[in-house]
């Protein structure tokens, strides 16, 4: 079947199979291996991409439910020009990466609580009314397993985002 | 994991779809956090699975006041529960439920009916709608309603009491009485770490009090302790017309006792039944502490 | 070294940092080649069983490219021990046995394939207690095993002793004995096994896009495995999802994707599942540990005496040879007079080990931690005073041989002790939520480990007529940064930005040797290699630097991009390069060098100095226990650790928390439990492994002991912040519950039974 959504800001048509998952139509028939498959269960949150702005587990995503709406992977938050986006940009700067294979998951789901709490409204699935604490962004971060880290950077990363925009 | 698909956009067509598959094999999707690993593990031949996710009916995804109730759709999802203030105010139960489960990414697509249609002993909403004693609101291909209260809707171990022309289309939970001046209401979810748990052993509990302290209605309900999620009638028996401060250490641990007699745990690799029991009854005495 | 440092000590970002974070770093997931065929790997459904294997149905699926079993393989046995065939022939021995492996064109195709191999299993009672494993009447487990010892089940045996056992025996005013027992827990790595291997027909050459930290020795392993020619294999290493030691063994599917390669002609992946890689990737080692340990009454340690029987699985890895580090931590964390010390690893139809990070020396801390607070509560002594009385000083040579040329334990354990200033709240009878805090220290090697011939690393360096340096190290990047410490020590030395410097590092045919990502070793081994080749490209450099600017004093300083005599006259080194390249002599910009560590083997009775230096680190816990769910919550970690000197912060803190929730882990959640054999819970949802949600604050004090052997005086960290966590943990959980902690992980289930026995025994008395 035939499928039409915004690919990282690009109006994109492709043909599925009716089973097939978000998460392989993007790596396996868009090439966009920057998703990375880490359990193909939802435990994990490293294929996490954002679907009209809130971040879902690609791998537990029908990939026709996808049919109308926008998604943003990691490849659609570098700019044209190469430059970053500040949280990706904060990773770096916090030491926040090491292997860096839930980096791409990390990334999106603190965009998506940043495009969230830039609405300044409640913030859907976290009780998070205003700018996140850390211990409500340890919270939102729950869904993401990173074996290097321990976390402790990754939480200073998402942390300096949100202080910067105090 | 191989199936067909059918995503049907109104209610009409939704029944239009599972008449015509009366005599063939078929699941409801609506967030497909549980169903495709379900799938993945294994995809009997010849599957079709009829798709919710597209529905455009509100009725189905939206939370609404009625003269007695607060009707929740099934394709609310559990992110719509943590924030919405006509949950989380009138039933911390529910919102606290819905904050624990999985994850952030899980709740976003992961629905209120997806939860109680699985009907795992441990489902959290299922613990959470039991304690506020909420009804089912069942609909079949001939977009007939009936009701059914929520302790009747599971019948056992995964099971339901839908039947193949059936869908859970709400749930209704009754508003808390008039003379309620403060609840004590809250969900307790035993596991080893802080989130992505399913739970070991949960508590949900929803009293609601009236300005003397007196506890004028209770709901208390246990999950991951039976095959199904339970309603402890005798203990919200015990604890209705008493004083919410007024509680002895011997008329606690009746309490928890009580609690305790609805719970049938089997041990497996999460916990043991000694363990489900001991911390059963350990919570259900702090609910009053 | 005495001149001002500039980069060294500053919080570079990591090198590598910008295409992890972009999605553009290609992982051995990501790899795709033309006509390239996926590779599947059948295992037995049953621990232990005989089997008959017929693969002619599955053959015929349309896209199915090879099936291999046993029967169709001409292969050596692989792991240290050679006891362990790739494909397993009639029987299964446990879990993990690969029993057939299809190529097809398709992942779909390669699982169906799978499904359609008919195998006849005649299922046999296995043994899964190496306590059972060595009765007399217990079948031999592994039959290809060298048989070498007293028992056909012992897979290997370490004896080790200093000291006279039976007088300090004497002298001892306290004696405690006991028994832990210590989980298997798994590296679970964010990207699961992989490989990508390419064997072209033509000219009999194969090439493994792998995984493996220790590219060289996995060449050679790899070269017997498949009788080649280890230099007709060559190992290109893709950005790797982590590592930890679970790849420092070869393991059956990399063969075997070798294998479906040469026998297609076509290159052949292989993805582990996380299922399969819950199931079929390495674990750290199970073991039961004996210690009884002594204190006279001055509260100074006598003697330790330690028993330990470890399951080694089915076959030998890595793993087995543990002792070498769990012995250490016994024979020379805090002073000790005497000790003996027996390890047996027995032969079990479970699934084998192999090496994790800590290598055995988590499982040591946690027995001798727990006993050195019995014994500081049997004397009556403060647990942290007694721990001070005892610990390691600098110039002490251990009853092992260890040199201590410098040594941080001491203001490790004061720095902790200090910082930790918990309100250990009046804890009253009917109070919910108890606290508790425990300490615990540890001592690990810090200047590579010489367990092979040589313990070294080679580096050739190359300056570019640009003025860019490119670094070719035969050490490796698996995460943990060494790529940046290498690249900060190159623009340290040549007065080149960060931006030129690029570093080579993943391809054996390109890279001079390297033992391998092990031990802690790559900024102490690579970055001394590195500081050599420096060393000698700047001779040439000057050389030509002095002959350009009629220098005659060669003592010239490197900055910003440019070499300055003594007299304050400069030239660009990129003008001195292409001086190198264009006139006479006309000589290359390039250096290489060879640094081995002064460690020594050690003697066959495990005694002499087996690493350049060692490191020391104290950890301080606090934890709050709900006495009605056994819920442990870690409150504060403070942890000090003797870096020797502190190269780059920020990459040091990474090391330090990515460690620390790695035993908290192991100390409070992780576990693979099995039934019989076969693993229960092969899955992130049921192997607990820790969120941001359950982060503890950690506090981290870097302690700087300048050791001369390291490059700027830095020592290795990377193990160090596991090791201690789990025993200070446990003694804090005791401390709060006043209960006795002897097994990993303390689980909720643990402390509320802990809590039950407890009254039990108050009601017994």
């Amino acid at each position: 079947m035939e499928i039409t959504f915004t690919l990282n800001g690009k109006k994109t048509t492709c043909q599925i199979k009716a089973s097939a998952t978000l998460l392989e139509l993007l790596r396996e028939a868009l090439n966009l291996t920057g998703t990375k498959p880490g359990c193909h269960e939802g435990e994990c949150g490293a294929c996490t991409v954002l679907i009209n702005g809130k971040s879902v587990n690609s791998c537990l995503y029908l990939a026709l439910n996808a049919n109308g709406k926008e998604i943003t992977t990691i490849e659609g938050l570098t700019k044209p020009n190469g430059g970053l986006d500040e949280v990706q940009e904060s990773m770096i700067k916090n030491g926040a990466v090491q292997c860096g294979f839930c980096t791409s998951g990390m990334v999106l789901n603190i965009k998506a609580l940043q495009l969230e709490t830039m609405q300044n409204k409640k913030v859907p699935g976290s009780g998070i009314k205003n700018s996140p604490n850390r211990n409500e962004i340890k919270k939102w971060l729950e869904g993401n397993l990173c074996r290097c880290t321990g976390y402790v950077k990754i939480i200073d990363a998402a942390e300096e985002v949100f202080n910067k925009g105090k | 994991m191989e199936f067909e698909i059918e995503s049907p956009k109104n209610i009409t067509e939704l029944c239009k779809t599972i008449k015509s598959y009366r005599s063939k094999s078929f699941r409801l999707g609506a967030g497909y956090t549980d169903l495709l690993m379900e799938l993945k593990k294994h995809t009997p031949r010849n599957l079709t699975v009829i798709n919710l996710a597209q529905l455009k009916d509100i009725s189905f995804s939206s939370i609404r006041s009625t003269t007695k109730n607060i009707q929740i759709g099934a394709m609310v999802t559990a992110s719509k529960l943590v924030t919405d203030t006509s949950v989380e105010q009138p039933f911390p139960v529910l919102q606290q439920a819905a904050h624990n489960l999985a994850s952030t990414q899980i709740r976003q697509v992961a629905t209120l009916g997806g939860n109680l249609c699985t009907a795992s002993p441990s489902g959290d909403l299922i613990c959470a709608a039991m304690a506020l004693q909420a009804s089912c609101e069942i609909m079949n291909d001939d977009k007939k309603i009936r009701t059914l209260s929520i302790q009747d809707f599971f019948i056992g171990v995964r099971k339901t009491a839908l039947k193949k022309n059936e869908f859970l289309f709400a749930i209704n939970i009754p508003k808390n009485k008039k003379e309620t001046a403060t609840l004590h209401s809250g969900f307790i979810k035993i596991g080893t770490r802080k989130s992505m748990e399913c739970s070991v052993v949960s508590l949900a509990f929803h009293l609601q009090i009236d300005k003397t302290g007196k506890i004028i209605d209770a709901g208390i309900a246990i999950g991951a302790s039976a095959p199904t999620v339970k309603f402890a009638q005798s203990a919200c028996q015990f604890l209705i017309g008493k004083k919410i401060n007024s509680f002895s250490e011997k008329e606690k641990e009746e309490f928890a006792n009580k609690v305790l007699s609805y719970a049938s745990p089997i041990s497996d690799i999460r916990a043991t039944a000694w363990y489900r029991k001991e911390v059963l009854f350990n919570i259900s005495k702090g609910v009053l502490e | 070294m005495s001149k001002k440092l500039k980069i060294i000590g500053t919080p570079v970002p990591k090198h590598d940092a910008k295409i992890r974070t972009t999605g553009e770093a290609i992982y051995g997931h990501d790899i795709k080649l033309p006509n390239m065929l996926y590779g599947a790997i059948l295992r037995t459904q049953h621990p232990h069983a005989e089997f008959t294997i017929d693969v002619s149905e599955a053959k015929k699926i349309p896209g199915v490219a090879c099936i291999i079993t046993a029967d169709d393989v001409d292969t050596n046995h692989i792991g240290y021990k050679r006891d362990h065939p790739i494909l397993k022939k009639n029987e299964a021995n446990c879990c993990r046995d690969e029993i057939a492996a299809v190529a097809a064109e398709t992942k779909e195709i390669a699982q169906e394939a799978l499904k359609r191999i008919k195998v006849k299993y005649k299922v046999k009672k296995g043994i899964y207690n190496p306590h059972e494993a060595l009765k007399k009447n217990a079948p031999q487990i592994n039959k290809f095993s060298s048989g070498k010892f007293e028992n056909k089940n012992i897979a290997e045996k370490f004896f080790y002793e200093h000291g006279n056992l039976e007088q300090e025996k004497k002298n001892s005013v306290a004696i405690v004995k006991r028994k832990f027992t210590l989980p298997r827990m798994t590296h679970a790595c964010m990207a699961t096994s992989n490989i990508t291997a390419h064997y072209t027909k033509t000219n009999g050459k194969l090439l493994l896009y792998s995984s493996t930290q220790v590219p060289f020795l996995y060449q050679r392993d790899m070269a017997h495995a498949l009788k080649m020619n280890p230099s007709d294999i060559r190992i290109i290493q893709p950005i790797i999802g982590g590592g930890f030691g679970s790849k420092l063994d070869m393991h059956p599917f990399e063969p075997i994707c070798a294998l479906l390669s040469i026998k297609t002609g076509k290159p052949v992946q292989i993805l582990y599942s996380r299922e399969e890689e819950f199931i079929a990737s390495p674990t750290r080692q199970p073991m039961e540990i004996e210690l009884t340990a002594g204190v006279d009454k001055n509260g100074n340690f006598t003697f330790r005496e330690i028993e330990i029987i470890k399951d080694n699985g089915a076959y030998t890895s890595w793993g087995a040879t543990t002792p070498f580090v769990i012995m250490q931590a016994f024979s020379s964390l805090y002073k000790i007079k005497a000790c003996r010390f027996n390890a047996l690893a027995v032969y079990t139809n479970n699934v084998f080990a192999g090496s994790f990070r800590g290598y055995g020396n988590p499982q040591a801390t946690f027995a001798l931690e727990r006993v050195i607070d019995l014994l500081a509560d049997e004397i009556g002594i403060d647990k942290a005073e007694i721990r001070l009385r005892n610990a390691n000083t600098k110039g002490e040579i251990t009853g092992q041989g260890l040199h201590y040329d410098t040594c941080g334990h001491k203001e490790c354990l004061q720095t902790v002790i200090k910082k930790l200033k918990v309100e250990k709240k009046k804890v009253e009878k009917k109070n919910r939520f108890k606290r508790g805090i425990g300490y615990a220290s540890m001592l690990h090697v810090g200047g590579g480990a010489k367990i092979y011939r040589s313990d070294g690393c080679g580096t050739t360096l190359k300056i570019d007529p640009y003025g860019f340096c490119t670094i070719i190290t035969g050490s490796n990047e698996i995460g943990q940064g060494s790529e940046t410490v290498l690249a900060m020590i190159a623009a340290e030395e040549l007065g080149i930005e960060l931006s030129k410097i690029k570093v080579i590092n993943t391809d054996t045919d390109v890279k001079p040797w390297d033992v391998g990502v092990h031990a802690s070793r790559t900024s102490f081994v690579a970055g001394n290699s590195l500081l050599g080749a420096i060393h000698i490209l700047k001779e040439k450099l000057n050389n030509k630097a002095a002959q350009l600017l009629n220098e005659k004093n060669k003592n010239f300083t490197y900055e910003n991009g440019n070499i300055i005599s003594p007299s304050h006259q400069q030239i660009a080194l990129d003008k001195v390069v292409r001086e190198m390249h264009f006139t006479e002599p006309n000589e290359l910009a390039i250096a290489s060098y060879f640094y081995e560590p002064s460690s020594k083997f050690q003697d066959k009775d495990f005694k002499g100095n087996v690493s350049g230096t060692y490191a020391f680190a104290s950890q301080s816990i606090s934890v709050e226990v709900d006495t009605y769910t056994g819920n442990v919550q870690v409150l504060d970690i403070h942890v000090a650790q003797d870096v020797g000197k502190v190269l780059n912060p920020l990459l040091l803190d990474g090391q330090i928390h990515g460690g620390i929730l790695q035993g908290v882990g192991y100390a409070l959640t992780e576990e693979l439990i099995f039934k019989e054999g076969e693993l229960l819970n092969p899955n992130f949802h049921n192997y607990k492994m820790l969120t941001a949600a359950d982060v503890p604050n950690i506090h981290f004090y870097p302690v700087e002991t300048n050791d001369k052997q390291g490059p700027y005086g830095a020592k290795g960290v990377g193990e160090a912040p596991l090791i201690p966590t789990a025993a200070a943990i446990a003694n804090a959980v005791c401390d709060a519950l006043d209960v006795e902690i002897v097994e990993l992980p303390i689980t909720p289930e643990r402390v509320l039974k802990a809590i039950a026995e407890k009254k039990n025994n108050k009601k017994n008395k």
